[in-house]
């Protein structure tokens, strides 16, 4: 496990750099839950997510040799996760269009409740409203929906953002200010049709 | 209505999201672990012995070339460390000869 404090990172490092394939494989267990949670966060469409940490995991092992030590290892990880997210979505140059017709009856509830009155989602509808998210994210140009997510459902600062991304200050800051608008813009489209 | 505006639809959606738990399990799937670990050693191996092989025989080839080369121009290397008869009427000759003399 990623959080395990008794895990001997470093010396796992070492024999993995000896091409000790014990070793390789102890280091994959322990990475494989912080790699999921990304993977499964930024997982695009059609993309089963065991090949895409395998992918993840073949990289590290692949760069291995260029890791210096700057950066905690489990961050450096991280990183590469990321970008072969990024990756991937980018690879998907077509984006489905939203339509209330594709929701399930829950996930239409929600987002009409949403829509006509102030309460917050209820309790019990977080599933609903979290494939509610994904499908909205699905309108955003990869790179865009990537920061959004972070910002606003990992709740990630723009510090955490730019270390996991490489990218600039000014370019994440862009990058959410155009989600945002487009997000903006569908939910008035989505109130003018309205579940007609 | 600005979107980070709590009241704003996406900001009561994301919160409502943000509950959601995922129960799925994040360890790694049975077998996962070894058969990455066996496909990123054995990526490694092939590499280097791939190039091992290439470079024993880019050795092979080279050396060939060299025999081949020294035996095609035999005569001329040969000739190349004959000492030189000097040519009458040629003044650098004459220079160098007057010279050492």
């Amino acid at each position: 496990m990623a959080d395990d404090q008794s895990f001997d990172l470093a010396g796992c490092l070492d024999r993995v750099r000896q091409r000790d394939q014990a070793a390789a494989r102890e280091l994959v267990e322990h990475l494989h839950p912080l790699v999921i949670r990304i993977v499964r966060s930024h997982l695009p469409r059609r993309v089963a997510e065991e090949d895409l940490s395998q992918e993840i995991f073949m990289k590290m092992f692949t760069r291995i040799g260029q890791y210096q030590g700057a950066v905690p290892f489990p961050h450096w990880v991280s990183r590469i996760a990321v970008t072969t997210c990024i990756d991937h979505l980018r690879a998907q140059k077509r984006r489905p269009e939203f339509r209330w017709a594709d929701l399930s009856e829950n996930e239409a509830e929600v987002l009409d409740s949403v829509m006509t009155n102030e309460n917050d989602v209820a309790a019990n509808d977080s599933f609903a409203a979290h494939e509610l998210v994904g499908k909205l994210l699905d309108q955003l140009k990869p790179d865009d929906r990537l920061v959004i997510q972070m910002l606003d459902l990992e709740q990630k600062t723009i510090a955490e953002i730019c270390a996991l991304t490489g990218w600039n200050t000014s370019l994440v800051k862009v990058r959410a200010f155009r989600a945002r608008r487009k997000l903006r813009k569908l939910f008035e489209e989505l109130k003018r049709k309205e579940r007609s | 209505m600005n979107l980070s505006d709590p009241h704003h639809p996406w900001s009561r959606l994301s919160a409502g999201a943000r509950r959601h738990v995922d129960e799925r399990g994040v360890a790694a799937p049975y077998g996962f672990a070894t058969r990455v670990a066996a496909l990123a050693m054995a990526t490694e191996r092939a590499r280097v012995s791939l190039f091992e092989r290439f470079s024993l025989r880019a050795m092979g080839v080279a050396c060939l070339l060299l025999l081949g080369s020294l035996a095609a121009n035999y005569s001329a290397i040969s000739n190349a460390f004959a000492e030189e008869p000097l040519v009458p009427g040629d003044p650098v000759a004459e220079l160098l000869d007057g010279s050492s003399s």
